[in-house]
């Protein structure tokens, strides 16, 4: 009877302890899709602010977007959601659209950290959804041009390709078979190459290259009302034909590719066409020999333009409105300690920063800031996933994957892509 | 032995008490199935019906769904994506379930002999089939690399070229077959061998004492004594086949192109990356159906075998 009045006891204790630590502490759930290295140095953000403010406790939880955006529906669906979710600006079309995620107007106007002035314009506009603004930028990143500083002065060749006569040039001397010959010398043989100039991706990254290419000719992919594509195939199949030709006519990428950034460390290929966020990879591997740059990604075509994402924070609409305020106070925390978030490789959108000379001081970076003018993001659109999902068997990524991996004709992928497009978007 | 209550026997403690254990006993073992009928019931059975109420309707999971009929099973006849992952699934069917069968009842016969070793041949063909499928996969994935991959390697031991494996839509099916025979064939081995050992000895004496070579034996007496064995092992690779997901979302996301996508696959795609949870029911639904008719030709064959042998 004694141990039962004890036990009682506790429980009523713990029960009133627990309530009260509840209401001492807000704790808010924070959902994000960086499960590489960049994680860890968000948890690191994130256990920094914690440790400062011992009345909220922020709760990160990392897992890959697609998985992480299907919890989040699921969560909502059953009347849910974290208090903060982080995406990408060309994603919040979809959630708008299901009726997700507030608009940040408000949020906006009543902070200091976010001023429209303190932004790269670029960064402060993707932010906008018919004319709303729903979420609040972070960082930007775009494709850009690793190359071997070794390789290139090796070769002879000055500096990074900046157009296309300059970019075969260069992967023609950068391309070497067993015998040290290069694609065009009699006898070389494109079935024993040591070397190749750059890579090629298999992956989602093949048609964000091509939209990049397509996008230096102009091009667009949507009909004014959204409800068809509009792709000039001739020169939706140009962009592609580069990129295809680049592995199977002139030799200077490798077919079927797995791993792109080993390669390039590994001398496997001397040039890399990747995002910022492999600048921690290549600084890892300085100790292992390897001398790199950057260079802004070359313009094949007409205009320059280079594919581009970024990360972004929104307010869910089925968060609890109670914790709001504190959700606000830790993404304004962010935003302004966004310096230390650059460790991840990430562009920067703060004009402070930019201009900042600890910045300047960072390697590797500028070419990237460079490029942000030029940055072209996939169209934020409600069925996104439908046509551009990574992991799903998506127009895009059929036609990328059968044109890179297959060496498909050009013209007819296209097409059907096209058409394929047009179905899904003529769904109501 | 079971005690009847009669009427000469009325007023009798035993036959009270035995009365009472029956009346109980009926509903014991209800008692002992109920956690796992509690989850059944509340995660598969409920779902189950909600999803086939959700394949007549067009819905989000976000918003309120909306009765639109056949619309999403007539969808399918124009749905290219379906095509493909249903010709693909049946592929995979096709090839893994024979492979799966004949490879593991060999290594049954093979590891049930007595013979040094045996236990670490069995322990070494069952041992992947406890790894998780994710796993599996990534693991897989490494081998079959077509860079740097062992499999590749060992292959160019032998004077092969590299084989694309998952970077080409004419071998990515069958790099996922060799993972999913790797990682599940030691299942299938270890019901085989349970099943060989059921078979009473006196009939391999006789056999032999009738002069029976090695392959009369197998045919005349190991094969139709292992037939409930061969059709338990036939129903669960079946099922288990339809059903693929995890290694080809894991190793290769359906692709190169589509040449990977399978149904299950499309399902969780459709339903949960496109909010289209009618559609994906839909697919689920016909998923569903196809199960329950080969499993019903299945047993019906099963059935005629059984009286065949009678």
């Amino acid at each position: 009877m004694r141990k039962l009045t004890v036990s009682l006891l506790l429980i009523v204790l713990l029960a009133l302890f627990g309530v009260a630590s509840a209401q001492d502490v807000v704790t808010l759930e924070f959902w994000g899709g960086w499960t590489g290295p960049d994680g860890a140095i968000m948890q690191k953000l994130v256990d920094q602010y914690n440790a400062e403010n011992p009345g909220v406790h922020v709760n990160l939880t990392v897992q890959q977007w697609s998985p992480l955006f299907d919890a989040f529906i699921a969560a909502a669906s059953a009347g849910t959601s974290p208090d903060i979710m982080a995406m990408h600006p060309q994603e919040t079309a979809m959630f708008i659209n299901l009726g997700l995620i507030d608009p940040v107007e408000d949020i906006v106007a009543a902070s200091e950290v976010f001023q429209k002035d303190a932004y790269v314009q670029k960064a402060w506009d993707l932010q906008f959804y018919d004319g709303t603004m729903y979420a609040l930028p972070f960082d930007l990143g775009v494709h850009g041009l690793f190359y071997n500083v070794d390789m290139f002065e090796e070769a002879g060749i000055e500096a990074a390709p900046t157009n296309a006569e300059e970019f075969l040039e260069a992967a023609r001397l950068l391309t070497v078979d067993a015998n040290g010959l290069h694609p065009g010398d009699e006898g070389f043989d494109p079935a024993n190459i040591v070397r190749y100039a750059i890579n090629m991706h298999t992956n989602h990254h093949a048609f964000y290259q091509w939209y990049a290419l397509y996008n230096q000719l102009g091009g667009q992919l949507f009909s004014e009302d959204g409800m068809s594509c509009a792709m000039d195939l001739d020169k939706a199949a140009q962009a592609w034909k580069w990129l295809q030709d680049l592995v199977y006519v002139h030799y200077a990428a490798p077919q079927g590719q797995t791993d792109y950034a080993r390669d390039f460390i590994s001398g496997r290929t001397a040039m890399l066409i990747d995002g910022p966020w492999q600048i921690p990879a290549m600084i890892a591997a300085e100790a292992d020999g390897l001398n790199w740059a950057t260079a802004p990604y070359p313009t094949i075509f007409d205009q320059p333009a280079v594919w581009g994402s970024g990360h972004d924070f929104t307010f869910p609409t089925y968060a609890d409105p109670e914790k709001r305020d504190e959700a606000i106070a830790f993404i304004e925390w962010l935003g302004a300690n966004s310096f230390d978030w650059l460790e991840s490789g990430q562009l920067p959108i703060r004009n402070d920063i930019i201009e900042s000379e600890e910045f300047a001081e960072l390697k590797g970076r500028q070419s990237f800031v460079d490029m942000l003018p030029n940055q072209v993001l996939l169209p934020n659109i409600p069925k996104f996933s439908e046509i551009f999902a990574s992991n799903a068997p998506t127009p895009m990524m059929v036609m990328g994957q059968r044109i890179i991996l297959e060496n498909a004709d050009v013209a007819t992928e296209v097409e059907n892509a096209c058409n394929l497009i047009t179905a899904i978007l003529s769904v109501p | 032995m079971r005690i009847t209550p009669n009427a000469a026997h009325r007023g009798d403690p035993a036959v009270a008490l035995a009365t009472k254990m029956r009346s109980r006993a009926s509903f014991t073992p209800y008692l002992f199935i109920l956690p796992y009928l509690v989850f059944f019931v509340l995660f598969r059975l409920g779902p189950s019906l909600a999803g086939l109420g959700i394949s007549f309707t067009n819905w989000q999971a976000v918003r309120p769904p909306q009765y639109i009929a056949f619309a999403n099973f007539s969808a399918m006849g124009r749905d290219p994506l379906f095509s493909a992952a249903f010709s693909n699934t049946v592929f995979f069917v096709v090839i893994t379930v024979p492979a799966l069968i004949i490879l593991s009842l060999a290594l049954a016969l093979f590891l049930n002999q007595s013979r040094r070793g045996r236990t670490l041949g069995r322990v070494a063909v069952f041992m992947p089939f406890v790894i998780m499928s994710t796993v599996v996969g990534v693991l897989w994935t490494w081998i079959l690399d077509k860079d740097f991959g062992l499999m590749n390697a060992y292959l160019n031991v032998f004077g092969i070229q590299d084989v694309p494996w998952l970077v080409s839509e004419g071998t990515a099916m069958y790099g996922v077959i060799l993972t999913t025979v790797w990682w599940t064939v030691g299942y299938n081995m270890v019901l085989f061998l349970a099943g060989l050992q059921d078979i009473p000895t006196e009939l391999y004496e006789a056999a032999r004492i009738d002069g029976a070579r090695s392959w009369g034996v197998f045919r005349f007496v190991t094969l139709p004594m292992l037939a409930p064995t061969t059709f338990l092992v036939l129903m669960l690779t079946v099922i288990n086949s339809f059903q693929v997901f995890d290694q080809t979302y894991v190793m290769t996301g359906g692709g190169p192109g589509t040449s990977t996508l399978t149904l299950v696959q499309y399902i969780y795609t459709t339903s949960f990356q496109f909010q289209k949870f009618g559609y994906g029911s839909a697919i689920a639904l016909i998923l569903f159906g196809l199960l329950v008719l080969v499993a019903f030709f299945q047993i019906r064959a099963h059935r005629r075998g059984i009286e065949g042998v009678e």
